[in-house]
C-alpha cells in the first residue's frame, strides 16, 4: 500500500538535492519543532479516521441494528458474505466504473487540458465554461442529470436512443459514466492545464527545427512531460470512484433493479435501509481493502520513486 | 403486518407477528438518554409532503396556543424517511412524536423498549380511544399494546384513471381481470400508456403483487409470509401473480421506459394527469398530490375504482391493501412525553383537524365521519375511500412495511428484477426465500 | 501554481481536430447547463407546454422566491458554517503537523508521515458505521460538530502532505537564518513556514473547502434536524418539496451553485490556482 512505499523513502530527508548544504559546525544548532507539532492532527485522525477503521473491522464481526448494542455473532456476517453472489457483482460494477471511469477522462481531460495550457483565440472564455461543473456540488449534478433523463419531460425525451436510458443496467452504468466524467473532467483539465504550461519552451523549439509535426511534438514532448501528472491525476480520479456514493443514490438509486449497486451504495443500503449494520461493516471492510489492493496496482505501475514524488508533489 | 381482519384488524397484529419477540424488551438501552434537547420543545416527525402537512399545522397550531410546551414539525422526504428515523432512533436524540407505518416500521423499537405504550391512556380515555375506527387504530397494535394513535387518513391502493381519456375510448373502467388486459390492450394500440408507473422505485411496483396474490390467494398467503412460515413463498398464488405481471408488462401495460421514472420526479402523476396515460394504481395519497399540484384534472377528469375482480380468484374482492394509516408514536425518552400524549389526545380526533383532512383530500380514520364528509372537497372520493375500509373483510398493509427490514429490501430488488423482465416468478419465490 | 507562462507548447497551424473536439465539449458541458438556467426560468405549465429544449417564453423569477422560502438560506449558512470551520480547522492542524515532519528529527514525524500516506487509501464512506457509532457516544449526533470533525480528519492526509512537499522546498539557510535571530519553533512556523507555503495552503484550503462543500454522506447520517441541513440535503429535500415541478427543481439546483459561482467570479485566478496547485508541482 502507499504507506508503506512513502515510510521507505518519505523520512523527511531527500528532496531538496540540489541546494548546498549549510556548514553546520559553525552555527547553533536550528530550532527544530517538536513532536508535539503533530499532537492536534494526529489526535484527529487518530480518532476519527483510524480508530474508525478498526472499530469497522470488530463490528463486521458483530449483529447490531443500528440500536441498542452490537452483540458479537463471530463470523457469521463473513461467512455470509462469502456465500453472497451479490457482493461479488457489487464490486464487479464497482471496479468498471473505475476503470471505465478512468479511461475516459484521462484522455478527454489530458487533451483538454493541453489544449487549455495553448494560445487559441477563444481560449480564455472557453476555459472558463468549461471550468463551470466544477461549481456544482456533486448532490446538484446528479439530481440536475436525473430530471435531465426523465424519459418523458427531460433532456432524454428529445433524444430517442436515450429516453430510457435509466431503465437500462448498461444505459445507467453509461449515465453514471457521463455524469462523473462531465463532473470531474473540468478539474483534470486544470491540472493538466497547469502542468502543460510548465514545459519548457525549448523542447518544442527545438523540435521544431527538427521538423516535427505538431503530433509528433505532442507524443514525444508533452507526453512524456506529463507523465507524473498523469499519475497524479489518475490517483485522485481512481480513488475517488472507489467511493462513488451519492451520484448513486440521486441518480439512479442503484437502479435498474440492482445494476448500479456500487460497494459503497451496497453499504448504506444494507446498513441504513435494512438495518444489518453487522453485515454492511463487513462490507465496508471489503471496501477498504479494495481501496487498498487497488492502491498497490497503483503503486505497482507507477514505481515506487514516482509514487512517492507525486504524492508529495501534490 | 399481516392482513386485518375488519372487525379485529388488530387483533392480530398482536397475535402472529410481535408475540415472542417482545419478551425481552425490558433488556434494552439507556431509554433515559435524554432526546431532543430542551424540553420545551417537542419535535414532531412528518413526511415531507406538502398537501398533507397543512393538516398537521392545524393541530399543532391549537396544540401551541394553548401548551407550554411548543411542538414543531420536522417534515423529511419520504425517500429515506426510514433511515433516517432509524439512525435517529438509534441516537440518543430521538424525535418526541414520529410518524410511522405500524408493523415492522416500529417493531424493533417496541422491541428495545423505545416507545411509550399508549394503552393505557387509551383505557384511562374511552371517548378518545372510540373516536377512531377500532380496525384502523388496532392496525397499530404490536404484542397485544397500542404504540400508535392514527395521525392521518387511510390510504388503500386504488386504481385511478383519467376520465377523458376513457371517453375518448368509449370504455369503462376494468372490474374484472380480463377487462384489465382488454382495456391495457386497445390503449396500447392507440399510442397511450396504460399504465403510468414510477418503475424507478421498487414500491410502487409492489400494489400489483400484493393485490394480485390477495385476490388469488386470499389474504392467508400473505399473512403466512409475514409470520415467516416456513416455504410460505412458494404459495402458487404468489408465481400466479408474478406471472400475471409479466404478461401484463409484456403487453406493453406500463409503456416501455417506466424504468427510468422516479417517483420524486413525479412523471407518473404528470403523465396521467396529461391524458398520456389511461390509469396509475396508487394509494390514495396519489389523489391528494393531484390536487393540489394539478386542481384542474384532479377536478374535472380524475376517476377512481377499486381493484379488479381476478376471475376464479379466492380472494374477497371487497379486499384491500395499502397503508392503514399513518401513526403518532411517542418516544419513552422524550422530556416531553406527557404533552405528547395530551397532543395526541386532544387533537389527533379534534374537528378542526379532521376538516383540513377531508380538505386535502385524505379520509381520517375516525368513527361517524358521514356526518362531516360535505367538508370535502370531493365527497365522493371521501366515500369512496371511507367505504373500501368500512366494508373491506381484511385491509392488507403494505408488504414492504409489514415484513422485517432486512427482508423487506430484498423482496423489492426480486420485484424490480421481475419488472425488469429478468426475473420469472420461480426466481422471484426463490429470491425472497433466500432473503427469509 | 502556474508560474511560469514560458512553458506554453508552441503550435505554428490551426488544428482543426483539437477544434472540433473542443466544441464537442463545448455542447457537451454547455446543453445541460443551458436547459438547468432555461427550465428555472419558466413556470411549470410554461415547461409542459414547450418542452425541454424550448427557449423560455415567459421569464418568471417565482421559482425564486419558492426556493428562498422554503429554507434555502439556512441550509446555505449550515453549509457555509461547515466549509468555514473545516478549512480552518484542517489548515490550523495539518500546518504544524506538516512543519514537524518536515523539520522534526524524531522518529514519530517519519512515524506520522507515513500514516497519513496510508490515509489517502481510507475511503471515508467505509466509516460511517463507527462514525455513527462514535458520535451517537460523544452525543454530538445532529450537530454541525459532527459533520465538521471527521470531515477534517480525512481532509488530513491530502493536506499534511502536500503542505510538507511544499515545506521541503525552502532551504535549510532559511530555518538557520530565523534561528541566528533567536526564534523558537513556532515564530519559525508562523513567520517563515506559513508565508513560504502560501501556494500550497491556498490549494489545500481550496481542496478541503470544495470537500466540505460537497460533503453528503455524513450530514445525511450525523444530522437529522432541518435547521442544521447543509445545502447538499436541502437539495435533496427539495426533490420532494418540487416533486412535480422541475423547473422549481432546477432552480434549486442553480441556486446552490450561486454562492461557489460569485466566489469564481471574485477569485477565479485564486480559486483555479488553489485547485490546479495540487497537481503542478
Amino acid at each position: 500500500m502507499v504507506a508503506t512505499v512513502g515510510a521507505a523513502t518519505g523520512k523527511g530527508a531527500g528532496r531538496t538535492p540540489a541546494r548546498p548544504r549549510p556548514r553546520e559546525s559553525a552555527r547553533p544548532a536550528t530550532s527544530r519543532p517538536s513532536s508535539w507539532y503533530l499532537a492536534p492532527a494526529a489526535l484527529f485522525f487518530g480518532f476519527f479516521a483510524a480508530f474508525p477503521l478498526v472499530l469497522v473491522v470488530y463490528l463486521s464481526f458483530t449483529s447490531w441494528e443500528g440500536i441498542g448494542d452490537p452483540t458479537l455473532v463471530g463470523v457469521d456476517n463473513w461467512v455470509r458474505l462469502f456465500g453472497d453472489s451479490r457482493v461479488l457483482d457489487v464490486i464487479g460494477t464497482t471496479l468498471l466504473l473505475v476503470v471505465l471511469g478512468w479511461a475516459t477522462q484521462t484522455p478527454i481531460a489530458l487533451l483538454l487540458g493541453v489544449w487549455a495550457a495553448g494560445q487559441q483565440r477563444n481560449r480564455a472564455i472557453l476555459s472558463s465554461i468549461f471550468f463551470l461543473p466544477l461549481l456544482l456540488s456533486t448532490a446538484a449534478i446528479a439530481l440536475m442529470f436525473n430530471r435531465l433523463f426523465d424519459p418523458y419531460f427531460g433532456l432524454a425525451a428529445e433524444f430517442g436512443p436515450f429516453q430510457n436510458i435509466l431503465g437500462t443496467g448498461p444505459g445507467a452504468l453509461g449515465a453514471i459514466l457521463f455524469v462523473t466524467g462531465w463532473q470531474f473532467i473540468p478539474f483534470h483539465m486544470l491540472l493538466y492545464q497547469a502542468a502543460a504550461r510548465n514545459i519548457p519552451k525549448v523542447l518544442y523549439q527545438a523540435a521544431l527545427m527538427d521538423g516535427a509535426s505538431g503530433f509528433q511534438q505532442f507524443r514525444h514532448i508533452t507526453l512524456p512531460q506529463l507523465k507524473n501528472t498523469v499519475i497524479t491525476s489518475s490517483t485522485i480520479m481512481i480513488v475517488g470512484s472507489l467511493t462513488y456514493f451519492e451520484t448513486i443514490l440521486l441518480l439512479t438509486n442503484g437502479g435498474p433493479g440492482t445494476a448500479t449497486y456500487t460497494v459503497p451504495f451496497e453499504m448504506y443500503i444494507r446498513g441504513f435501509r435494512s438495518f444489518e449494520f453487522g453485515y454492511a461493516s463487513a462490507i465496508a471492510t471489503v471496501l477498504v481493502v479494495v481501496a487498498t489492493a487497488v492502491s498497490l496496482v497503483i503503486v505497482k505501475f507507477s514505481g515506487f520513486t514516482k509514487m512517492r514524488s507525486t504524492l508529495e508533489g501534490m | 403486518m399481516s392482513t386485518l381482519p375488519r372487525r379485529s384488524f388488530l387483533g392480530l397484529v398482536g397475535a402472529g407477528v410481535g408475540a415472542g419477540l417482545l419478551g425481552t424488551s425490558a433488556c434494552g438501552t439507556d431509554a433515559t438518554g435524554g432526546s431532543g434537547g430542551d424540553s420545551g420543545k417537542m419535535s414532531i416527525w412528518v413526511l415531507q409532503e406538502e398537501a398533507q402537512n397543512v393538516a398537521h399545522r392545524v393541530a399543532l397550531d391549537a396544540f401551541n396556543g394553548r401548551s407550554d410546551v411548543t411542538g414543531e414539525l420536522v417534515s423529511t422526504s419520504n425517500d429515506g424517511y426510514r433511515d433516517r428515523l432509524h439512525t435517529a432512533m438509534g441516537s440518543t436524540n430521538r424525535p418526541d412524536v414520529f410518524y410511522n407505518w405500524g408493523g415492522g416500521s416500529i417493531r424493533s423499537y417496541a422491541r428495545e423498549d423505545l416507545l411509550v405504550d399508549l394503552s393505557p391512556h387509551l383505557s384511562d380515555n374511552p371517548e378518545w380511544k372510540d373516536a377512531f375506527l377500532p380496525s384502523v387504530l388496532d392496525a397499530g397494535m404490536i404484542d397485544g399494546k397500542y404504540y400508535g394513535i392514527p395521525a392521518r387518513g387511510m390510504q388503500p391502493i386504488i386504481l385511478f384513471h383519467n376520465k377523458a381519456v376513457f371517453a375518448d375510448e368509449g370504455i369503462q373502467p376494468p372490474t374484472t381481470w380480463t377487462e384489465l388486459l382488454s382495456a391495457v390492450d386497445r390503449f396500447k394500440n392507440n399510442g397511450i400508456i396504460p399504465f403510468a408507473l414510477a418503475g424507478g422505485d421498487a414500491w410502487t411496483e409492489l400494489v400489483w403483487p400484493e393485490y394480485l396474490v390477495d385476490r388469488i390467494g386470499g389474504p392467508e398467503v400473505f399473512n403466512a409470509i409475514a409470520a415467516g412460515e416456513a416455504g410460505a413463498w412458494g404459495h402458487p398464488a404468489v408465481s400466479q401473480a408474478i406471472t400475471m405481471i409479466t404478461d401484463l408488462i409484456d403487453r406493453g401495460g406500463f409503456g416501455d421506459k417506466y424504468a427510468s421514472v422516479r417517483w420524486e420526479g413525479a412523471g407518473a402523476s404528470t403523465l396521467i394527469a396529461q391524458g398520456r396515460a389511461a390509469m396509475h394504481l396508487m394509494g390514495s395519497w396519489e389523489y391528494t398530490n393531484q390536487v393540489t399540484d394539478q386542481p384542474e384534472y384532479a377536478k374535472k377528469d380524475q376517476g377512481f375504482t377499486a381493484f379488479p375482480v381476478v376471475e376464479d380468484g379466492q380472494g374477497d374482492p371487497k379486499a384491500i391493501v395499502g397503508n392503514p394509516t399513518n401513526y403518532f408514536s411517542v418516544s419513552k425518552s422524550s422530556p416531553n412525553v406527557d404533552a405528547a400524549i395530551q397532543f395526541l389526545r386532544e387533537e389527533m380526533a379534534s374537528d378542526a383537524y379532521i376538516d383540513a383532512w377531508l380538505k386535502a383530500g385524505d379520509v381520517p380514520a375516525v368513527r361517524n365521519l358521514e356526518e362531516r364528509m360535505d367538508k370535502a372537497n370531493d365527497p365522493a372520493f371521501v366515500k369512496l375511500v371511507y367505504d373500501m375500509v368500512a366494508d373491506a373483510p381484511t385491509f392488507q398493509l403494505s408488504w414492504d412495511q409489514a415484513v422485517e427490514r432486512n427482508q423487506a429490501q430484498p423482496m423489492l430488488d426480486a420485484l424490480a428484477q421481475v419488472f425488469l423482465g429478468k426475473l420469472d416468478a420461480a426466481g422471484f419465490v426463490k429470491a425472497n426465500e433466500d432473503a427469509a | 501554481m502556474t508560474t511560469a507562462r514560458a512553458g506554453t507548447p508552441v503550435r505554428t497551424r490551426p488544428n482543426w481536430l483539437a477544434g472540433g473536439f473542443v466544441t464537442l465539449w463545448l455542447v457537451i458541458v454547455g446543453v445541460p447547463i443551458y436547459t438547468m438556467i432555461s427550465w428555472s426560468l419558466q413556470t411549470r405549465d410554461d415547461f409542459l407546454d414547450h418542452g425541454p429544449i424550448a427557449l423560455p417564453r415567459a421569464i418568471t423569477l417565482e421559482n425564486i422566491a419558492g426556493v428562498l422560502d422554503t429554507g434555502f438560506v439556512r441550509y446555505l449558512l449550515n453549509t457555509a458554517i461547515v466549509t468555514f470551520s473545516c478549512v480552518a480547522l484542517t489548515l490550523l492542524v495539518a500546518i504544524p503537523a506538516a512543519y514537524a515532519i518536515v523539520r522534526s528529527t524524531s522518529w514519530i514525524s517519519g512515524f506520522a508521515f507515513r500514516i497519513f500516506l496510508l490515509g489517502l487509501a481510507i475511503p471515508a464512506q467505509a466509516t460511517i458505521i463507527p462514525l455513527y457509532l462514535i458520535i451517537n457516544r460523544m452525543q454530538l449526533y445532529d450537530s454541525l460538530t459532527a459533520i465538521i470533525l471527521p470531515t477534517v480528519a480525512f481532509a488530513l492526509p491530502l493536506a499534511v502532505l502536500v503542505l510538507a512537499g511544499s515545506l521541503r522546498d525552502v532551504s535549510d539557510e532559511l530555518y538557520d537564518a530565523m534561528t541566528v535571530d533567536g526564534a523558537g519553533p513556532f515564530r519559525i512556523m508562523w513567520q517563515l513556514v506559513v508565508p513560504m507555503s502560501r501556494g500550497s495552503i491556498a490549494a489545500v484550503g481550496t481542496y478541503s473547502a470544495l470537500g466540505a462543500w460537497n460533503q453528503f454522506l455524513f450530514p445525511l447520517i450525523l444530522t437529522v434536524d432541518p435547521n442544521l441541513r447543509v445545502i447538499t440535503l436541502g437539495l435533496q429535500s427539495y426533490r420532494q418539496e418540487f416533486q412535480i415541478n422541475l423547473p422549481g427543481m432546477m432552480m434549486a439546483v442553480l441556486l446552490t451553485a450561486l454562492p461557489v459561482f460569485v466566489l469564481y467570479l471574485v477569485a477565479r485566478r485564486w480559486l483555479i490556482a488553489g485547485l490546479a496547485g495540487l497537481g503542478s508541482r
